[in-house]
């Protein structure tokens, strides 16, 4: 905060020789081969050497990797091996995403130390609105070396950040220079500056939509000018309307500060390949489950309908089903497991498992009729959290879960450092 | 097969048997009617397998025999006749041909004999209702069956036959509506059947507001009702209906008396910025007076205040308010009757001094 104070003080005389006030002012931080970034920053050996992430010591992905690994043409996604042919001197590193989580949580707290518009978009990635800090903390220019800042005192992390009237431009600066980059694309320039520029280098426009706009002879944003808003409104409904806009560098989205409530909480796992051992196949439906259940739980959610899959090679035997009241309990969670194997299951090879509360919704809000509330259940629930919330997760489990997947938990994409979506 | 039949008196009774008629089909002859002419009369069945309505009209011009065809496309071209048209309606070959002044429509048939029929009623409990009577129990009750919900035995309205009359119960887990009917039945027990949602549905729309009376007969299997020339048959849902007696609550203490008009007339407005989903709307009573308040999740609010006629301590319970409402849509009287507990308990509408109709709604945790 010190750091603030000083520079408060000369902002003054900074805002008078840059009078201009944005419209929109939208900054995204993004930070640089975030993960591997953490490990050589823990690990300073491993400092200025290719690193390669993967999913514990049996994955055989990678995750992401250091600046040093990209320079021999490793990208996110290779097999291990793969990689080694590249680089091989490659230090193959087993992610540690409590840790990443932990890093991330107080980069995105530290962050609203400069505005309380702060969404984070994924566990690496931050947008700011910052449209009404102009008065207080002067250009946004300004503000993105601030950030910049504050990301590297709080994680000694470098960042790349851009800065625009829009997220989509924002996010298309942050791009250009990388690493620790800052690109400012004042907005009045934003149409001007995407006019060249594919329409598939932007967020949210993949090759399914690029090929619909490439029909209409829209390849470059410059080019969707030309093409009436409502072929794509049409085609796309508001998303449409709103890739409209994007391409022209007057992105409408907002920067979104809470966490919308869940549309699903699910959980799954790759199995065995080619399992047919049923009691195997419990044990990973009791796992996931219970990572289920206790997620609900801890974020007073319920569920009434689940989906629950399972992938053979080819194809998922899955269905949804429906309880007569919402739960949040294991055991009415299992009692639909077991029917998917009775009912759907005919010995096929199994490979992975999926286990999905669909729209779940705050629990015990709506009181029911016919149906008592198990105290002797809720306790026991109670106590199984306290314990697994204090020394970590299946701490206390039933005793089936002894067996279960030695697999580590992954990080999502849509990690967020609150509410139901902090999970790993 | 061959009749003729003035386009008006044919229109009302295809439409009550299109009802019947569900809009996608497996089996294609479940999309058609059941035509029969014998003598001066043509006979017209539809089905869905669950639900079989019949029903018979004077005809001229006959030539006996049996067909099938579409019952949609029947009524809409009916529909669409001008009024006052006279419909010839001829079998030849495969083909039927519909003739009405210079329109002429030729429609496919499939085979009478293939046409399902709902099993015969068994042996069971018979009565006569007044039509009236028997749609006040059935509008007064069926808001409150529940939509697919996997406790099938809720997707319906419950029929309590007794000495004491006949009464209706429907219950969706969250609120609940009865309604009692002065009907004379004839049965040493208490039998109670359950007859699915979409058959009240459509005995609700038959069922007119005169009080000609019509039979009704309870079988272990199915309800039938015959109104003049038509014939309704159910099949009934075979399950346990819920221990309803048990839910209306007893023993609440805080009795309020609101304007009713004035309270949905509140709770409406106050719903606009409710939680689209949840509903939730929380009421606070205290001496002679009763507030609404509810927000949504972008922090807007609405309140409403409301004179009552209450005395007996402070209280704030939260509810769905569309099931307030749609109590308060079907209370005839100007003042209506909330019997409270404390917030975890349910709550007793009914209309002042009128044990008749009792409804039940389980309150909400906001």
């Amino acid at each position: 905060m010190h750091f603030f104070k000083s520079k408060l003080q000369s902002d003054f005389s900074y805002k008078m020789k840059h009078p201009v006030i944005w419209p929109r002012a939208i900054i995204l931080m993004d930070m640089n081969a975030f993960f591997a970034s953490i490990e050589q920053m823990d690990r300073p050996k491993w400092r200025g050497k290719p690193v390669g992430v993967t999913n514990g010591r049996q994955g055989t992905c990678i995750i992401t990797c250091s600046y040093e690994a990209r320079a021999f043409g490793i990208k996110t996604g290779m097999r291990l091996r793969e990689a080694r042919l590249l680089c091989p001197d490659l230090i193959q590193c087993p992610s540690r995403p409590d840790r990443y989580a932990e890093v991330s949580s107080s980069i995105m707290e530290a962050l609203s130390i400069i505005t309380p518009d702060v969404e984070v978009f994924s566990v690496d990635e931050a947008f700011l609105d910052v449209t009404h800090c102009q008065n207080l903390h002067g250009t946004p220019e300004h503000m993105a070396h601030m950030v910049k800042q504050l990301v590297y005192n709080v994680s000694h992390l470098h960042c790349s950040v851009g800065v625009s009237g829009d997220k989509t431009t924002a996010k298309f600066a942050a791009k250009l220079h990388k690493p620790d980059g800052l690109t400012v694309i004042p907005p009045w320039e934003s149409k001007q500056r995407l006019a060249n520029v594919p329409v598939t280098e932007l967020c949210g426009i993949n090759k399914g939509i690029g090929g619909f706009l490439a029909r209409y002879g829209v390849t470059r944003c410059g080019d969707m000018e030309k093409l009436p808003i409502g072929v794509l409104a049409k085609r796309f409904g508001n998303l449409g309307r709103r890739i409209w806009y994007m391409c022209q560098g007057a992105d409408p989205e907002q920067v979104h500060v809470s966490v919308n409530s869940p549309k699903s909480i699910g959980h799954g796992k790759v199995m065995p390949p080619a399992t047919i051992d049923r009691e195997i196949i419990l044990t990973y439906m009791k796992h996931m489950s219970d990572k289920v259940a206790a997620r609900l739980r801890r974020h007073q959610f319920e569920a009434k309908r689940f989906f629950i899959g399972l992938r053979t090679q080819h194809y998922w035997i899955a269905d949804k089903f429906s309880l007569s009241v919402p739960t949040d309990s294991v055991h009415d969670i299992m009692m639909l497991c077991r029917l998917l194997l009775d009912e759907y299951w005919n010995e096929e090879p199994l490979f992975q498992l999926q286990v999905t509360a669909l729209s779940p919704s705050p629990a015990n809000m709506q009181l029911e009729m016919f149906s008592e509330t198990n105290d002797k259940q809720k306790r026991l629930h109670t106590a199984l959290d306290q314990v697994n919330d204090r020394y970590g997760e299946f701490t206390l489990a039933s005793a089936r879960l002894l067996k279960r997947s030695e697999m580590p938990n992954v990080i999502a994409p849509g990690w967020k450092p609150f509410g139901h979506r902090k999970t790993i | 097969m061959k009749f003729s039949i003035e386009r008006d008196l044919l229109l009302k009774p295809l439409q009550s048997l299109c009802g019947v008629v569900e809009k996608r089909q497996t089996l294609p002859i479940l999309s058609n009617l059941l035509v029969k002419v014998e003598k001066d009369k043509l006979f017209l069945t539809s089905t869905d397998l669950e639900v079989e309505m019949h029903t018979s009209i004077s005809v001229k011009g006959t030539d006996p025999g049996e067909t099938s065809f579409s019952a949609r496309k029947f009524l809409d071209i009916c529909r669409t006749l001008p009024e006052g048209a006279l419909i010839d309606v001829s079998k030849e070959a495969s083909k039927v041909t519909i003739k009405s002044g210079k329109s002429r429509f030729s429609l496919t048939t499939l085979d009478p004999s293939e046409f399902p029929s709902v099993d015969a009623v068994e042996q069971g409990i018979s009565f006569s209702i007044a039509q009236n009577t028997f749609r006040r129990l059935i509008e007064k009750t069926q808001f409150a069956m529940a939509q697919q919900d996997v406790r099938y035995y809720l997707n319906g309205l419950m029929l309590e036959l007794s000495q004491k009359g006949l009464r209706c119960v429907a219950t969706d887990g969250h609120r609940l509506a009865m309604c009692d009917g002065d009907v004379e039945i004839r049965t040493p027990e208490i039998k109670q059947v359950i007859v699915p949602r979409k058959a009240i549905i459509e005995l609700g729309r038959l069922l007119d507001t005169t009080d000609d009376e019509i039979r009704v007969d309870v079988g272990t299997n199915h309800i039938h009702t015959v109104f003049g020339e038509t014939t309704f048959t159910s099949k009934l849902i075979d399950g346990r209906f819920p221990d309803y007696q048990r839910v209306v609550p007893q023993g609440g203490n805080k009795i309020v008396i609101a304007d009713k008009e004035l309270l949905k007339q509140s709770l409406t407005r106050v719903s606009i910025l409710s939680n689209e989903k949840y509903r939730g709307v929380r009421f606070t009573v205290s001496d002679g007076l009763l507030q609404v308040q509810a927000h949504n999740p972008d922090q807007e609010e609405a309140e409403e205040e409301l004179s009552v006629d209450y005395t007996g301590g402070d209280l704030e319970i939260g509810f769905n308010v569309t099931y307030f409402i749609d109590v308060l849509n079907v209370i005839p009287t100007d003042k209506v009757q909330i019997v409270l507990l404390d917030s975890s308990s349910s709550c007793l509408i009914q209309e002042p001094g009128n044990e008749d109709c009792k409804y039940v709604v389980m309150p909400m945790r906001l």
